[in-house]
């Protein structure tokens, strides 16, 4: 192949070149990693093998630390216990190891540490906000609160009794009635039907033991995503986490939650209240990320009510009809099923035309497609907004739980224009054809609504009692 | 979810004391025009809020058209000669931004958030309809049925909300505070553009606004940029803010509401404050003493009255001392089971006695000051944020430096101080100008206290 006679050189040559080459392409490659990087999110597994996604950032003395177990939420809740894991919330931050209640919220607040526990649906989560100079103290706590909570007569008493007085109180607010119902006819009899936030009836008989159990069994290392941000001590970080979380039992067990259909689709229910206006809410199954037109639908979304001012729906009945002060869309990702919704409210006279408009919109969506600047405009806010859900740490750390939960890759975000650029008027016209169909609709009302028809008189709130 | 935004800055306004921040770094010039404006720097994120505030609310309205302060506020977004109605927000969130508005007694204010790179866009845009304000009047009509729908749905559903209402017009008599900010339902329904456009000519001009912008710009970048959109507008000829007095009023209030779509008995009482601007010192003593009642867990009232006594399965005691005149300071909770409205409030008075009596000590003073410089050192964690503090400090007679210099003032307060205002404000036998004013909220299948007081 070499004419010359020495190869050798060549081979030299090729070499210096290759390295050449290589470094080149190593250099921009970093480079365009550096550029592309959207938010530098570095995985770190721990000496007990615990994975933590971390963003490092030290303009500002906080730290925010956020976990989630996932499956381990009020869907788990036993149905005649309503409300236990988000007793648990509560509870797990009133007294651990040698602290009693007060003592343990002293700690916290001295230090200026907020602590605070939640459980969702499908998740059971905390959540910690602390000073650097106190991030030591802050871990430690949240280490003895979820190692050795001690769930003390007192403190259960005392959250169970703000739990009911909560209930009273939410009696009284259209929209937490509202959600009752909606829950209730649209889930069925699926185990995210519960109400998650206990009934009158299923708060007393929760006891200190149940509290134990749930913790015992669903707050496992297999089910454990954290994510972190802010002024992090890389030094002690990963022993810290392994301290906090390293202990906790390694697996839990595997719970049988099915996917769920809406039911009672095509129906309207509605609960009579003698207020000025009526509280729609409306749900209808969608899906999530594992499916190709997920970005189309989050564009849909967007375009009929997801925006507030400036989608379809708000243009319609806000703008030009003045029939409400705000009426939304948003999609709802749950782990065993996804759901569109729409949510509004309007004088009571006005309850049967706003049902028609919201179905009006939908119809339009299925029969004519987006227009191209309409939809372009979506796009563009849907990626240029994107910086501002990250301008403090607990938003940073939000976010890159969400990435987790979701089961997103780790450099996500850095494609996410590409993906949302990539939809088509015609894509956005099939998506709205699947999902926004009024005969799969669910309707609850709350109010007086005046010339509704063929709705179904429900006399008493479902799960409340 | 459907006042999502508005939630976050009632929650900013509701606590601005916690939120203070020992120093933002704030950077501030003047316009010839008399625009005043401050840059927070925070180059966390290429981004920016920036937010106009005007100093005019619902408290500077005329008599019979309470809200037009507000209706205004939703005007805004209707149009100028440059922009159709709905193509300002249209445009921000093109440029993938967030903007809204809010409107409260001594101030209206209107924010967006956005890259930095489109700042000069939404400036532009601002700086047009701070003066050039024309929507088309087909939008005069369906603009007004949205403020009865959002005073429906915040106020009228609600008999909590109603009740709140009723009490704040009965601690303010004679005095505009007494008046909600979206106004009363029968005057919603008189207003007339003609009003509305006499009360935007007087009160929006550059030399009754403030510009706050937040993140990631300097002074010397935005200086430019507020020159050629604000700086060639004329300054006005302004109207005086002449406010009226509430009058010493020797009787005791006591409000009840019996309903049947109240479930949960609530007890309420608001005393008539010092704000900020009132009395600097004072109100720093009682932003202290709000801390040592109620900032935490281990606070006075939740520690003696949900834990110790059983009285309340929830308690507060807020102060607020943003306003242009009065503030206010709320105290109430939840009753527990079997304890009635009066019965917890003794209960929380004897708590109140306690400190007029006795007063807090060192140790109490120490820690709520420690906890709320921390609160002060988060507040910085956020672009939005600091610029409402910054607008909402600078409408209600604050200035650049007392926002700055927050942490160092609060660490001045003494025990002594803290006894001396409880004292001044808060006890019963002998008030500060008024008398406080009390409300039980009732479920039907409870029979009401007996009032033999003055009742209104």
């Amino acid at each position: 192949m070499f004419k010359d006679k020495n190869p050798w050189k060549y081979l030299a040559l090729g070499f210096l070149l290759a390295a050449v080459l290589i470094g080149l392409l190593l250099f921009l490659g970093m480079q365009a990693q550096a550029a592309t990087r959207f938010l530098p999110i570095e995985e770190i597994t721990t000496p007990k093998g615990i994975k933590v996604w971390v963003a490092k950032d030290n303009s500002l003395p906080v730290v925010s630390l956020k976990f989630i177990f996932v499956d381990s939420g009020s869907t788990n809740d036993p149905q005649n216990l309503q409300g236990l894991a988000r007793l648990l919330s509560n509870t797990l931050d009133e007294g651990a190891g040698d602290l009693d209640s007060q003592s343990f919220q002293k700690a916290l607040s001295d230090h200026s540490i907020t602590l605070t526990f939640n459980a969702g649906r499908d998740f059971f989560g905390g959540d910690v906000k602390t000073l650097t100079r106190h991030q030591d103290k802050a871990f430690e706590l949240l280490a003895l609160a979820l190692n050795s909570p001690r769930f003390d007569a007192e403190p259960v008493a005392r959250m169970k009794d703000g739990n009911l007085t909560r209930i009273k109180s939410s009696m009284s607010e259209p929209d937490w009635m509202t959600a009752r119902l909606i829950n209730d006819r649209a889930f069925g009899t699926h185990a995210y039907g519960k109400n998650s936030g206990g009934t009158l009836s299923s708060l007393p008989r929760i006891t200190p033991e149940d509290l134990r159990t749930f913790k015992n069994t669903y707050l496992t290392k297999d089910r454990l995503i954290i994510a972190a941000a802010g002024d992090i001590n890389p030094q002690t970080f990963a022993a810290t986490i392994d301290k906090v979380f390293g202990d906790l039992p390694a697996k839990g067990p595997t719970v049988e939650i099915k996917d769920f259909t809406v039911e009672n689709a095509g129906k309207t229910f509605l609960y009579n209240q003698d207020i000025p206006q009526t509280f729609i809410e409306i749900m209808m199954p969608s899906f999530d990320n594992k499916d190709k037109d997920f970005f189309a639908l989050k564009l849909l979304n967007y375009i009929y009510g997801g925006a507030g001012f400036g989608s379809r729906l708000m243009d319609t009945v806000r703008e030009k009809g003045g029939l409400t002060y705000g009426i939304y869309s948003s999609l709802q990702d749950y782990r065993h099923g996804d759901l569109l919704s729409v949510s509004t409210s309007t004088k009571n006279e006005s309850a049967a035309e706003m049902l028609s408009l919201i179905q009006a919109e939908m119809t339009k969506l299925q029969n004519t497609p987006v227009g191209e600047k309409e939809l372009k405009d979506a796009k563009s806010y849907l990626t240029g907004s994107m910086p501002l859900a990250l301008t403090s740490t607990d938003e940073i750390a939000d976010m890159i739980l969400s990435l987790q939960f979701q089961e997103l890759p780790i450099d996500y975000l850095d494609h996410y224009a590409d993906y949302i650029n990539a939809v088509t008027p015609a894509d956005i016209q099939r998506v709205a054809k699947r999902v926004l169909d009024p005969a799969s609709m669910v309707t609850a009302l709350v109010g007086k609504p005046a010339k509704i028809e063929n709705a179904e008189i429900v006399k008493e709130l479902p799960n409340v009692q | 979810m459907l006042i999502r935004t508005v939630f976050i800055f009632l929650l900013a306004i509701s606590a601005p004391y916690a939120a203070f921040a020992q120093s933002f770094g704030a950077q501030e010039f003047t316009l010839s025009n008399g625009l005043q404006v401050v840059v927070i720097p925070n180059h966390r994120a290429p981004v920016v809020t920036s937010m106009l505030w005007i100093k005019v609310g619902r408290a500077d309205e005329a008599p019979g058209v309470s809200g037009m302060a507000h209706y205004l506020e939703h005007l805004m977004f209707k149009g100028t000669q440059k922009m159709q109605p709905g193509e300002f927000s249209k445009t921000i969130k093109t440029l993938g931004g967030d903007d809204n508005a809010f409107t409260g007694q001594d101030y209206t204010a209107y924010f967006t958030s956005v890259s930095v790179d489109n700042l000069p866009k939404i400036m532009e845009m601002d700086a047009d309809r701070l003066v050039n304000l024309n929507p088309p009047p087909e939008h005069f009509a369906s603009e007004k049925q949205v403020v009865l729908e959002e005073r429906r749905q915040r106020t009228d559903n609600d008999p909590r909300a109603l009740f709140g209402e009723q009490l704040q017009s009965m601690v303010f008599i004679n005095h505009p505070y007494g008046t909600p900010v979206i106004g009363w339902m029968n005057e919603i329904e008189r207003y007339e553009w003609k009003d509305v456009k006499k009360f935007y000519d007087a009160w929006y001009a550059p030399n009754n606004a403030v510009l706050v912008v937040s993140g990631d710009i300097t002074a010397e970048q935005l200086k430019p940029l507020a020159e050629k959109y604000y700086g060639t507008i004329p300054k006005k000829e302004l109207p005086p803010r002449i406010r009226p007095l509430v009058p010493p009023a020797p009787a005791q209030s006591v409000l009840s509401l019996q309903s049947d779509a109240i479930h949960q008995s609530i007890y309420q009482k608001i005393y008539i404050a010092p704000s900020e601007r009132m009395d600097k010192k004072d109100s720093l003593a009682l932003q202290v003493l709000a801390e040592i009642m109620d900032g935490n867990a281990t606070a006075r009232f939740y520690k003696n009255v949900v834990i110790g006594q059983k009285k309340a399965t929830s308690v507060d005691f807020n102060y607020n001392s943003s306003a242009y005149d009065y503030g206010t300071i709320g105290i109430g909770g939840t009753p527990a089971v079997g304890v009635s409205p009066e019965d917890l409030g003794k209960t929380l008075e004897d708590e109140i006695t306690a400190i007029i009596t006795g007063g807090v000590t060192d140790a109490e003073v120490k820690d709520a000051i420690q906890r709320l410089q921390d609160t002060a050192v988060f507040a910085r964690d956020s672009v939005a944020g600091p610029a409402m503090i910054f607008g909402a400090a600078l409408t209600t007679g604050s200035t650049v430096a007392d926002v700055e210099n927050w942490s160092t003032d609060i660490a001045k307060v003494t025990a002594a101080d803290v006894k001396a205002a409880a004292s001044k404000y808060l006890d019963n036998t002998k008030p500060w100008i008024r008398p406080a004013v009390t409300g039980h909220l009732l479920p039907a299948e409870i029979a009401p206290p007996e009032v033999s007081d003055v009742q209104r």
